[in-house]
């Protein structure tokens, strides 16, 4: 049987006495109470932590104030445009179109043929914040530490329309 | 029924090394936690592939909602009655209006430098909440700032 018994062996030692020995009060306070206590809070705490804090990502926009002159063979400019397409062009040229998962490449060969080169973002302000986030992300995983943000113009709108056709 | 009836079994098990686990578990979350702030909105975040956590403290955050809503909220609490008044002392975080925004953020820095000010938007929102706010942090001459993410991993 499972039964444990718990009662102190009644007489120790090498001989054995006649009488009785007194036996060895044990105290047993009910614990149980307690313990549903503790694992309540216990529970509760692991609940209401916030364990890991949260990731980030770092940007540093230059001043407004200042204005640097490009060249315009080292200038990239991405467009991000309302239905979250992505077009890329350089200088002058006519945009053209980039998927999101070949951008990290892209940017990394350009940026090796041209360590100058200065990468320009620009944001269609109805885009999903989630495409302007991956494209920076694409950025910081290509190493390119010179970009730039901008909003997207009008003019931009025409040229990219203009050259998807 | 029977006629004898069987003595009940008591099983008896230790629980003492289960309790003991269980107070030293108490004890350290008791000790590690830091309450989740309260959200006013609810927030999804975008994944980026940065590793880089968010400070413990001198944070400012701008939380911008789906629905383009923008919302502040600082850490410290000397801070919080000093930008909204003695009303949000207890507040995790304030809706603003994008006009009075940037007045608050100067006063959050010159009551604070060393403040850190970081974006939350919602993945699925427009970037164009966001890029107002970040436009005043320009205007301001915030020039760092952070964007919270969560972290992607492939």
């Amino acid at each position: 049987m499972a039964a444990v018994d718990t009662a102190a062996p009644r007489a120790r030692g090498k001989h054995k006495k006649k009488h009785k020995m007194k036996r060895r009060l044990g105290i047993r306070i009910d614990m149980t109470p307690m313990v549903d206590v503790a694992f309540l809070l216990l529970t509760f705490f692991m609940l209401t932590t916030a364990f890991s804090k949260p990731q980030s990502m770092e940007i540093n926009l230059p001043p407004s104030e200042t204005k640097v002159e490009v060249a315009e063979s080292n200038l990239l400019t991405l467009r991000v445009m309302e239905d979250n397409s992505i077009y890329w062009n350089m200088g002058i040229e006519a945009p053209q179109k980039i998927e999101l998962r070949d951008l990290r490449k892209f940017l990394t060969n350009k940026n090796q043929e041209n360590p100058k080169l200065i990468t320009l973002v620009k944001v269609d302000r109805k885009s999903k914040y989630n495409t302007m986030v991956s494209v920076l992300d694409e950025i910081n995983l290509a190493d390119v530490r010179r970009f730039s943000l901008a909003p997207l113009l009008d003019q931009d709108r025409k040229e990219v329309a203009k050259a998807a056709g | 029924m029977p006629k004898f009836k069987k003595g009940r079994v008591g099983i008896k098990i230790d629980m003492t090394p289960m309790v003991d686990v269980a107070f030293l578990l108490l004890t350290f979350f008791m000790l590690t936690t830091q309450f989740k702030p309260i959200e006013e909105v609810e927030i999804v975040l975008p994944s980026s592939h940065s590793p880089i956590k968010l400070p413990e403290s001198d944070v400012a955050i701008i939380t911008v909602s789906k629905g383009g809503g923008i919302y502040m909220s600082v850490d410290q609490q000397n801070l919080r009655v000093r930008l909204f008044g003695e009303d949000a002392k207890l507040k995790a975080s304030v809706p603003v209006q994008i006009s009075e925004l940037k007045n608050l953020l100067v006063l959050a820095r010159i009551t604070n430098p060393k403040l850190r000010f970081v974006i939350k938007g919602d993945r699925e929102g427009e970037y164009g909440p966001v890029m107002d706010v970040m436009d005043i942090f320009e205007q301001t001459k915030i020039s760092r700032f952070n964007l919270i993410t969560d972290l992607e991993s492939d």
